[in-house]
């Protein structure tokens, strides 16, 4: 069979994505399966509300982080299957033609799942080890008595095998719908479009014009993935501007560079994915005599306007997530600070976002440049 | 006129080193039809690349008129290509997410011509200008891809086996296309083709074989894509 561990490999953005949910999970779910342990010790009436505090912001906190970033993996996975079969569409074309039933091949699809265990499980090692310092820090503030590190197999087998088992699932159900396709339309490189034209198409558009839309409009999965990496960008930087007061530094620190990662990661392989989807294109452009910028606008500028609403929504969430957490789980603990839109912080992470969007909209645009043309033309 | 001098180019390193071509000069007139005719590796296509100015060549020049196109810069040469230049290839490369329309106006908006639709209808297709390129037969992208290539009003038309994966019908079709394009436009065409029998189409016949030129003739009468063999 074709898919081997090297196909795996590149879903490296999907185990980052797992890596960053199972280390948030593993550490507030610890954190709150020991304290948890301890309430009965507890004596004050302080001590107590302080208890139901943290246990709901551990709740919250795995609940948000560990759902949202387990949704974007299953999207992620699922967007990676679909251009597998697109772009190996001729390979699985013939296997079917040869008798092989749409199961037999969905099920090699199974190693797409080892990605998330490898996420998960680096996840939940890194949390591991960082649990000692996390109580230490904890500890200090003397508000619970002393919170020890135990190792909760339950949580590792709901946080790492379960969910590679449930990805490598879905691999193989969503492998075997995409399967379904006739074998001829699979090795013919059918492109699906929709049978009704959209009014942009009966209007007089030029065509680079068009080919930004329709760059946009063939890969909709990657506006997300580019809107959810602005997201990050934006929702993680505020926030931990905004923790350093409500909660600690290293939260903050914690926050910040989860954020970065995901951001980081979900941006390169995103512009990644769209240059490589493009190379034709790119190369058939430069060889009518497009110019290099003009090829990069085309296909990079699209998804511009979906990163700064991804921003936007990032700017949102995070406000709400901080003023639910204040007004609502903190509502009875004393002495905490009131939040308030922070529009200082807002306008650095902006103005960081656009420096950071743009140098890697230039880098891609470099390496569209390198895209050589005879040996795409040749292909 | 093109003028090629003494190019040569070589592939791979070392011990694995090929030349591909080796010392060819030719000159093609304005107007003309060229067909180069060789066996596969005989080096055609490549030589077709370097007069294109896809590729540049180890050794040797190519002039249009006054201007070596061996010495632009990249910059120069894609601003060379988008002024003169039209392709057609064996495998079609349209865009399969555009429409027919939208196909011929990437070759159409470079020379800022509003009159695109004239040539799909010149080549038969103005009942699929909607349609996307994977619900056309191949004999279909083909004439799509020869309407895009001439949208672009190009001075000199580089084809490379543009027949190559059509049947003899739809072949005759899209040569008798570019035939009449090429006696209405009056630009340029080298084709690069195997088919012994496309050459007589051609003023210009240039047989290739192992890197050189082998023989130079002139067809006294050139046959239309019906009367040729096949």
């Amino acid at each position: 069979m074709m898919i081997g561990i090297k196909d795996a490999v590149k879903l490296i953005g999907i185990s980052v994505i797992a890596c960053c949910a199972v280390f948030v999970c593993t550490l507030f779910l610890s954190y709150n399966i020991d304290v948890a342990a301890l309430k009965d010790e507890i004596a004050t009436e302080v001590g107590m509300m302080m208890y139901q505090a943290q246990v709901s912001t551990g709740k919250v906190v795995a609940a948000v982080s560990g759902g949202c970033l387990a949704a974007t993996s299953a999207v992620m996975l699922l967007f990676y299957i679909k251009n597998y079969i697109d772009t190996h569409g001729k390979e699985l074309g013939i296997l079917k033609a040869l008798g092989y039933s749409n199961f037999k091949i969905a099920k090699h699809f199974w190693i797409f799942g080892s990605s998330v265990f490898v996420g998960c499980a680096l996840g939940y090692m890194a949390a591991f080890l960082y649990l000692p310092s996390f109580y230490e820090l904890q500890n200090a503030e003397h508000l619970f008595p002393e919170i020890k590190v135990q190792f909760h197999p339950i949580l590792a087998f709901l946080l790492v095998v379960v969910p590679a088992i449930g990805f490598a699932v879905l691999a193989i159900i969503y492998a075997c719908l995409r399967l379904k396709t006739p074998a001829l339309d699979l090795m013919k490189e059918k492109h699906e479009h929709k049978a009704k034209l959209s009014k942009n198409e009966t209007k007089d558009i030029p065509f680079l014009k068009e080919l930004t839309r329709s760059t946009v409009r063939g890969r909709k999965s990657l506006v997300f993935f580019i809107a959810f990496s602005a997201f990050c960008f934006s929702a993680m930087v505020q926030m931990s501007m905004s923790m350093k007061d409500l909660s600690s530094e290293t939260m903050a620190i914690m926050i910040l560079t989860i954020g970065l990662i995901l951001a980081f990661v979900t941006l390169f392989l995103s512009l990644s994915s769209v240059v490589k989807g493009n190379t034709k294109t790119i190369a058939m452009m430069r060889v009518f005599g497009y110019k290099h910028n003009d090829c990069s606008k085309a296909v990079l500028g699209g998804y511009r306007p979906f990163s700064y609403i991804g921003f936007a929504i990032g700017t949102i969430y995070q406000y709400a997530l901080l003023k639910i957490m204040v007004t609502i789980v903190f509502a009875d603990v004393e002495n905490v600070p009131e939040y308030n839109f922070d529009f200082t912080a807002c306008a650095i992470t902006l103005g960081l976002f656009i420096l950071t969007y743009e140098i890697a909209m230039y880098a891609y645009s470099q390496r569209i440049k390198k895209l050589p043309i005879k040996s795409v033309m040749l292909e | 006129m093109i003028a090629v001098s003494n190019i040569t180019k070589f592939y791979g390193n070392g011990g694995s080193r090929n030349q591909v071509l080796k010392g060819i000069s030719l000159q093609i007139a304005d107007g003309d039809f060229t067909v180069i005719l060789g066996t596969s590796g005989s080096g055609k296509s490549t030589f077709l690349n370097v007069m294109s100015g896809l590729e540049r060549p180890d050794s040797g020049s190519v002039a249009y008129g006054a201007s070596d196109i061996t010495k632009l810069s990249d910059g120069e040469l894609t601003q060379f290509r988008k002024d003169n230049i039209g392709f057609i290839f064996q495998q079609y490369y349209l865009l399969p997410n555009m429409t027919v329309e939208k196909n011929v106006r990437m070759g159409a908006d470079l020379a800022d011509n509003r009159e695109y639709r004239e040539i799909i209808t010149a080549v038969g297709l103005e009942d699929k200008q909607k349609k996307y390129p994977s619900e056309l037969s191949g004999g279909e992208q083909q004439r799509v891809s020869v309407a895009r290539a001439l949208a672009k009003k190009p001075k000199v038309l580089f084809l490379d086996e543009p027949t190559g994966a059509l049947d003899e019908q739809t072949s005759r079709q899209v040569l008798d296309y570019i035939c009449k394009l090429h006696k209405e436009y009056r630009f340029t065409v080298v084709m690069v083709t195997h088919n012994q029998n496309i050459a007589e189409m051609a003023n210009t016949v240039v047989k290739m074989n192992s890197g050189k030129i082998s023989e130079i003739f002139t067809n006294e009468k050139q046959k239309a894509a019906y009367e040729i063999g096949w």
